[in-house]
């Protein structure tokens, strides 16, 4: 199965016979026994889709179980909250659902290693500094611009920039964005016809897709539109450094990926 | 004849030996050698090594963010072709107006990184200029010496 399958595998499945026993659920009183018993049959008929989305975030720092638990979570919350009146089907309802309460999972918990709340709050500082001075300058500071702008010293600036590399690079908000989050300037987002002459496209580009928007969109700017950094923020209207940060963890993500999926062919001369 | 560079498809010991001797006959001041196992697990090291040199550089923030990403990029290209238990030597150099990068690995695989792949297609964008190399191996009958090399100068503004 390749991953723009995966995407769609659980769409694929007959879920659709279980609409008919929403339309019941909801119209069951609390107190009712077939309610509840009805809640665990939905609940237990979809788990593939929590565990499926709980994959999708595995190889970023939280353990499969608590993705797991987590996005389980989400999906008795949408099995509570689904409204079969609305005319949307569940799986549209459930899946931002169950994503929602997986990204809040990884907001709480934002920090790869503890950093002090000093150094938390410098690094937010020069993030900032380092987007002001971009403006003036009209290109990325150096370090020492920084210092002068915040008026601390070089050194402190490095341990800024460095605690910024330990911001969880897996926080789920800068990981998935919503659809709906995405500045819509021009309509680059697919980066196909770039890849043509990449031998192994054909790996790359289920993987790109499988990719938020915005994190497709960086790569797509970075590398094949030669941004920098500092214009991508701009962009995209986020910090620098979360740019970096994003553009660590999906290489990182993609080489992941690509080794497990496309193990190195035997060598062949050519 | 530029001993710095070394011969890229010819290799005999005495330029891996005129190679080593340059470098150390330079200002050594602006040479850091890393020398770890040849792990994914080693290269938060190399990254590391690669953004605090930048940094301390004055590189522009956009340079210092590439060259981290590039040396993980390159690291990680090589430890996949490396031999098991080998290990990565990683040569950085700062210069006035650029940071220059080695890492090399021993392989089985005389190949070296595959050029028209999407991972040196990153790099090439991360970087100013990049090269690989294959050398025969002094110390394993097998082996082969992988190399990277990669340089990257700060932005010039006027």
């Amino acid at each position: 199965m390749t991953q723009a399958d995966s995407e769609h595998a659980y769409r694929g499945q007959d879920y659709e016979e279980l609409a008919p026993l929403f339309v019941e659920f909801a119209d069951l009183d609390n107190e009712d026994r077939r309610r509840a018993e009805l809640r665990d049959k939905l609940v237990t008929a979809h788990l593939p889709i929590a565990q499926h989305i709980a994959r999708r975030f595995s190889n970023r720092g939280e353990s499969q179980e608590d993705l797991i638990q987590v996005a389980t979570l989400g999906l008795i919350n949408a099995v509570d909250r689904f409204d079969p009146q609305r005319g949307v089907d569940f799986l549209s309802y459930a899946v931002p659902t169950i994503m929602g309460e997986v990204r809040r999972h990884f907001r709480d918990t934002g920090w790869t290693v503890r950093v002090p709340r000093r150094l938390q709050e410098r690094h937010l500082s020069i993030s900032s500094a380092i987007s002001t001075l971009s403006q003036e300058l009209g290109r990325a500071p150096v370090p020492s611009e920084i210092a002068e702008h915040l008026g601390i010293s070089r050194d402190e600036v490095h341990q800024g920039l460095e605690a910024g590399n330990a911001y969880r690079s897996s926080s789920l908000d800068e990981l998935l964005s919503d659809t709906d989050e995405i500045p819509l300037g021009d309509a680059i987002g697919s980066p196909d016809a770039e890849l043509d002459e990449v031998e192994n496209r054909e790996a790359i580009r289920p993987l790109l897709h499988e990719l938020g928007e915005r994190e497709r969109r960086i790569v797509v700017l970075r590398f094949f539109k030669s941004m920098t950094q500092t214009q991508i923020a701009e962009q995209i209207g986020i910090s620098q450094m979360h740019v970096s940060r994003l553009l660590a963890r999906t290489l990182s993500w993609l080489r992941e990926r690509l080794e497990v999926e496309a193990p190195p062919e035997p060598v062949t001369d050519t | 004849m530029s001993a710095s560079h070394p011969d890229r498809n010819r290799a005999s010991p005495e330029d891996a030996a005129q190679h080593i001797e340059s470098a150390e006959a330079g200002d050594e001041s602006r040479v850091v050698e890393v020398r770890v196992a040849a792990a994914a697990t080693q290269l938060p090291v190399m990254r590391a090594v690669a953004g605090d040199l930048a940094m301390r550089a004055d590189f522009d923030v956009d340079t210092i963010a590439d060259l981290r990403l590039a040396v993980d990029e390159a690291c990680s290209s090589l430890v996949r072709l490396a031999a098991e238990r080998s290990q990565l030597l990683g040569r950085f150099r700062t210069e006035d107006d650029r940071l220059e990068f080695t890492a090399e690995v021993t392989s089985t695989d005389p190949s070296g990184p595959r050029k028209n792949t999407f991972s040196w297609r990153v790099l090439g964008a991360l970087t100013d200029t990049v090269a690989s190399s294959v050398q025969e191996s002094d110390s394993r009958d097998d082996g082969h010496v992988v190399r990277i090399e990669l340089s990257k100068g700060r932005m010039v503004h006027e």
